[in-house]
């Protein structure tokens, strides 16, 4: 016979997607923020994200292991966001400098005080400045990766993207930032996105 | 094996992920003692890497946290109150039908207005029931009896079925599908009963013949309301 359920289910659904998803909502938003670089963008592409993933609460619970699955919708959601606001990052490709001035010269060693702390924030700002203009695939490998910490085994399915492919990307990507770091003038404007 | 610089350049990710077959991994070691200007380029990237790994990112603001996962189940409800129109002008296919039994185990009867669904020839529906309770009602016995032309998918040409299930307290859904065969006169029934009492509900049917387009055509019959007597104790 047909059976009868419960049929509380939006409360339900409510309780568990929050109980799902809050201990990682933290991380999106680190993630979104170094996706976006932007407090109200990694506000905005979070919360695209758990709009999202609200009706899909089921599958949610069901999946091993959340972390790496949500940063993959969350790399989705991201190039979709840079597309739809037509952010048009460098597209060309910038030559690594020859010269002197780099400000990456100096800080392989460790350095502690206040005066080296201060410096290392600014450089901290200039690689910042420099990654708003990798696109976005260049910009989620670097991030992912070398910043994150993930293997670009573990980046396969989470970007989607054959290994060969993003070890070339990943490739092309540290170039880039390379030589944008040293075309940057060390005296740039703040990076004020809000 | 001697590299160049441009071999040095190329390997030099891989040098640095710890990604270089052993004898490669002593030439590079080998090319950048000797040549001052890749040392360098080894320099800038190895600090590179050292400083995106020490990069900081902001924690959320205090409050983002509860105000995203609200927003996020308040968004989709509201997305799903908007969709529903379309998605029952489009399909058709799952009809909602609340019906209360809040005072199921009282003794006084309460009338409850007769519903009206309308179904597509030949076309298989789920009708939707929830029936809410105010207490849980194990062991209920749920009673059915369909009118002439409508079937309950998988239960053949049966006009009556009769089963026992569990209520629990707040709402349950029963979901019916179900198919027309041909014009409708009469109600669905259901009717609820536990221990002494006991609750009917009718549901009166329309059907409408398909058309080319998809869109409803016109009723093939059209009932009166017939309220009958929606209580029984």
């Amino acid at each position: 016979m047909p059976p009868i359920l419960p049929f509380r289910r939006n409360r339900l659904a409510s309780s568990n997607f929050e109980d799902i998803l809050r201990p990682h909502v933290e991380f999106l938003y680190r993630l979104a923020w170094r996706f976006t670089g932007s407090t109200a963008d990694a506000e905005d592409l979070v919360q695209d994200v758990l709009i999202k993933l609200f009706p899909r609460t089921r599958e949610l619970s069901a999946i091993d292991k959340l972390r790496p699955w949500l940063a993959r919708v969350l790399y989705r959601q991201y190039v979709d966001f840079v597309r739809q606001r037509g952010r048009s990052p460098m597209t060309g490709q910038a030559t690594e400098a020859e010269g002197d001035d780099n400000p990456l010269d100096g800080f392989a060693a460790a350095v502690d005080g206040p005066e080296e702390q201060a410096e290392r924030s600014q450089l901290h700002e200039r690689i910042l400045r420099a990654m708003d203009r990798l696109n976005p695939e260049q910009r989620a490998v670097i991030t992912l990766h070398d910043v994150e910490g993930y293997s670009l085994v573990e980046l396969e399915p989470i970007l989607d993207t054959p290994l060969g492919t993003l070890k070339s990307r990943l490739h092309r990507a540290r170039q880039q930032l390379r030589a944008l770091l040293a075309m940057e003038p060390f005296s740039g404007g703040e990076r004020v996105k809000e | 094996m001697n590299l160049t610089c441009r071999d040095s350049a190329a390997s030099l990710d891989d040098y640095l992920d710890g990604q270089l077959d052993a004898p490669r991994h002593q030439a590079l070691e080998e090319h950048l003692q000797g040549c001052p200007q890749c040392h360098l380029q080894h320099d800038r990237a190895a600090a590179l890497r050292t400083e995106l790994r020490a990069l900081p990112a902001p924690a959320a603001r205090p409050g983002f946290v509860n105000e995203a996962l609200a927003r996020a189940v308040r968004g989709a409800d509201s997305a799903t109150r908007h969709a529903r129109p379309l998605v029952a002008m489009a399909l058709a296919a799952s009809l909602t039908l609340a019906v209360g039994v809040a005072i199921i185990v009282g003794t006084r009867p309460v009338s409850a207005p007769v519903q009206i669904v309308t179904l597509t020839l030949d076309q298989p529906e789920t009708l939707r029931l929830r029936f809410n309770s105010a207490a849980p009602l194990p062991a209920a016995t749920l009673s059915l009896t369909l009118p002439e032309n409508l079937e309950l998918a998988g239960y053949g040409g049966r006009r009556e079925l009769t089963w026992q299930t569990d209520l629990n307290e707040g709402g349950n859904l029963l979901q019916l599908p179900l198919v027309a065969r041909g014009a409708v006169e009469g109600d669905l029934v259901a009717r609820l009963s536990h221990g002494e009492s006991s609750k009917t509900f009718r549901v009166k049917i329309e059907v409408r013949s398909p058309s080319k387009t998809g869109m409803s055509a016109e009723p093939l019959a059209k009932l009166q309301s017939s309220r009958g007597t929606p209580w029984r104790t």
